[in-house]
């Protein structure tokens, strides 16, 4: 029954969204606005509250079991002070919360991003080799964006550069593209799956 | 001492490098690509008292290549006078974006309310993309700093998209895709993108295809706008130091050939 | 109903925007193609999906976690929620994956970045599990949100990939820049890993960085390949006569363009 009841809710919802997409009659854009800002936002915040309460548990249950004990009991601790210098001293300029977040929160972040560089040059080294011809090819592309990417102007020819546009805007361009649209029927395929209630899975088990 | 493997060195050699030349003061003299060059023509042919939407639609991990970014783009905004909104699509942008927009407005003696204004962040970005399109004020009816939107005299005439002439989606992910897919596609706001660099060729199609209509990016990109606007910056400081990576890199991937076609031949011999 | 639509039109013309026909009709014709393959019996006869190297591998993978007694880590990635077609996709390919490691009793670890992500794959997991025969095996704790923020997300992934030694990691769903960086420690723990997105950047790490990867709609032809669900193949089958219809307009579009520069029939 349960099951039932959200195909049915999935469905009308799906039809109506799409149907209102046709319509420039005011009273149909008010709908499409409440639908969109009030009730996408009650289920966005009710979705993060299910998310706290489960990172609580986990967290709480392995700190028992002595299962990654000091990580847990950290992310707890940041997960309690952040919310309580919100709430008594706002959010706004230099208070408390900003300043966690400007020199705690987002450095620790742009680090985490930073392994990114250092990963590039691993997978880089143990991936570029020239095993076949393609794979040379694709080493060669790989080197000419390298160069026309970097600020060497004096030592790399401008037709390095004009070379890296045009695998960019080529070849680079046509394999992006089919694979969008490849993409994108396939995300239409399924929402119409999803609406239609032909696609279940999401729904769990019938109770 | 652990035994280092071969991406311990690669790690230690790449530290090393990009350490060194972020010491070192080099002034490079680069080439201004034609898509940075499209976007700066396009804000300069703006009319003064143009209104403009900024969206900080980034998180804070990515702020080394989105603040150079911003700021030119804030700053040649703020140069030719236009009226900036600013909102943001992801959480950790809207701090960001507020203060940056602060900052540059201070250059520039703008004032806010009169000269700009900052609405914040709305959750749900495709609800909040969608619902601009039928009504800001009722997307958002206060600002960041909780000003009714009526009481605010710049956004007085600014309903919706029809009332925008641009949309400057600053972005570090697959927001723009949303702006062009919901704004562009069915409310015909012009969107515009200062992307990170690993993010441009995702747009490539949409650029081509004339969805989105102009687009710059990187440290690179950042560069080239401050050489463009006579502004130095992080952008221009923070080439060299991607240059050597870039050369590392390519350096790399030499080396890594060479052991390759060593390893086969030796393996060829002993067969 | 026809003459009630355009009688509504004219009366009204905003009750329906004329421009956005073109893609009314799209729609209507690709909805059909959906149903004419889902229901037509015809159209279900000699249907057969190429050989997938990344699907094959899925076994495989499986069973290395099970033989090496380490778990199995999968994870829909950062940039997706819920509503996304590739993390629907993903969950149906983590169904087929959980009724393997339930028979198997090989531990499966499914970290995300979202809190409706982490109910509904419980619920698939469970069914799963309860399908296959072995409820009991299921472990509510091995499912579980980390961080709406993705490089909290990321580290968080980096951790457990660090921390629990997982013989095979799956990397399918919607992934930003925080793909490399799982893949990359993947690679450095010793990992197998398949790795499948809809985001063509960051296929291109996955590319470089992982042992199988599922490209564009592969991801999308997975679970119809692995469970052999009907329904999930009728709408592969749909893809390529969509894809067949766009080819066809593309040519089309392309001839006449040439011969007639001044066309504009095939913008929209």
């Amino acid at each position: 029954m349960t099951r039932r009841i959200a195909q049915i809710v999935c469905f009308a919802f799906g039809a109506l969204l799409f149907a209102l997409y046709f319509s420039q009659l005011p009273a149909v854009r008010s709908l499409n606005t409440t639908i969109m800002i009030d009730y996408w936002q009650i289920i966005f915040a009710i979705t993060l509250l299910v998310g706290v309460i489960s990172f609580v548990k986990i967290s709480v249950t392995n700190i028992r079991r002595g299962d990654s004990r000091p990580y847990r009991i950290i992310s707890l601790i940041g997960l309690t002070v952040m919310p309580v210098f919100a709430i008594f001293w706002g959010i706004k300029g230099d208070s408390p919360f900003m300043w966690m977040f400007e020199y705690v929160q987002a450095p620790m972040q742009s680090t985490v991003f930073a392994l990114l560089a250092f990963f590039v040059a691993s997978a880089s080294f143990r991936g570029f080799r020239a095993r076949s011809a393609p794979a040379a090819v694709l080493l060669a592309a790989a080197i000419l964006t390298l160069l026309s990417r970097s600020s060497l102007e004096g030592i790399v020819p401008q037709i390095v550069t004009d070379a890296a546009d045009w695998v960019r805007g080529n070849p680079s361009m046509a394999a992006r593209r089919a694979i969008l649209i490849g993409i994108g029927l396939g995300s239409l395929t399924t929402s119409l799956r999803v609406i239609l209630g032909i696609e279940r899975t999401w729904l769990g088990r019938e109770k | 001492m652990k035994h280092l493997e071969s991406r311990h060195w690669i790690f230690g050699g790449l530290f090393l490098f990009v350490i060194i030349s972020m010491a070192l003061n080099v002034n490079f003299d680069m080439r201004v690509s034609p898509e940075t060059k499209k976007m700066f023509t396009f804000i300069d042919s703006l009319p003064a008292g143009t209104t403009v939407i900024v969206s900080f639609d980034h998180e804070a991990s990515s702020l080394p290549e989105i603040r150079p970014l911003a700021l030119v783009v804030l700053r040649h905004a703020f140069s030719r006078d236009l009226k900036l909104i600013g909102t943001a699509l992801l959480a950790e942008g809207t701090a960001i974006g507020y203060r940056l927009m602060n900052q540059t407005a201070a250059e520039y003696s703008k004032i806010y309310g009169n000269d700009y204004v900052y609405l914040g962040f709305k959750p749900q970005y495709i609800a909040a993309i969608l619902s601009m399109g039928e009504s800001i004020p009722e997307t958002y009816p206060k600002d960041y700093l909780g000003h009714s939107y009526q009481n605010l005299e710049m956004l007085s005439t600014v309903k919706n998209y029809d009332d925008v002439a641009t949309v400057i989606s600053i972005a570090d992910g697959s927001m723009t895709t949303h702006w062009i897919e919901y704004g562009a596609s069915r409310y015909n706001v012009t969107v515009t993108a200062a992307v990170t660099a690993a993010m441009m060729t995702t747009y490539d199609p949409y650029l081509a295809s004339g969805q989105l209509h102009t687009m710059f990016g990187g440290l690179r990109g950042a560069a080239e706008y401050e050489k463009l606007i006579g502004i130095g910056g992080s952008g221009k400081r923070g080439m060299l130091a991607q240059s050597v990576a870039h050369v590392y890199i390519i350096l790399l991937i030499i080396a890594g050939n060479i052991i390759y076609f060593r390893t086969r031949r030796k393996r060829r011999g002993v067969s | 109903m026809k003459i009630a639509f355009f009688i509504a039109t004219a009366v009204d013309p905003s009750w329906f925007d004329m421009n956005r026909m073109p893609i009314l009709i799209i729609s209507a014709i690709s909805v059909l193609v959906v149903l004419y393959t889902t229901f037509c019996k015809r159209s279900r006869e000699h249907f057969k999906l190429r050989e997938i190297a990344g699907l094959k591998a899925i076994e495989e993978a499986i069973g290395r976690a099970t033989e090496m007694a380490r778990p199995l880590l999968f994870t829909p990635g950062w940039g997706g929620d819920i509503q996304r077609p590739t993390t629907i996709a993903s969950m149906n390919i983590l169904s087929h994956v959980a009724q393997k490691t339930s028979q198997y009793d090989c531990r499966l670890v499914y970290p995300t970045h979202d809190p409706v992500i982490m109910t509904v794959a419980q619920e698939v997991i469970r069914e799963a599990y309860a399908q296959a025969g072995y409820p009991d095996r299921y472990r509510n704790d091995d499912i579980f949100y980390v961080s709406s923020s993705q490089f909290g997300y990321a580290a968080a992934v980096d951790g457990l990939i660090s921390r629990l030694k997982p013989a095979s990691v799956f990397l399918l769903g919607t992934f930003e820049a925080e793909s490399l960086i799982l893949a990359e420690t993947a690679n450095i723990n010793g990992s197998i890993q398949i790795a499948g997105t809809d985001s063509t950047i960051q296929l291109s790490f996955f590319i470089v960085a992982c042992d199988y990867v599922l490209i564009g709609e592969e991801l999308f032809a997975a679970s119809g390949y692995l469970s052999g669900d009907h329904s999930i193949l009728a709408s592969v089958r749909a893809q390529d006569i969509l894809k067949a219809l766009i080819i066809l307009i593309i040519i089309i579009a392309t001839l006449w363009a040439t011969v007639d520069p001044s066309s504009t029939w095939w913008r929209f």
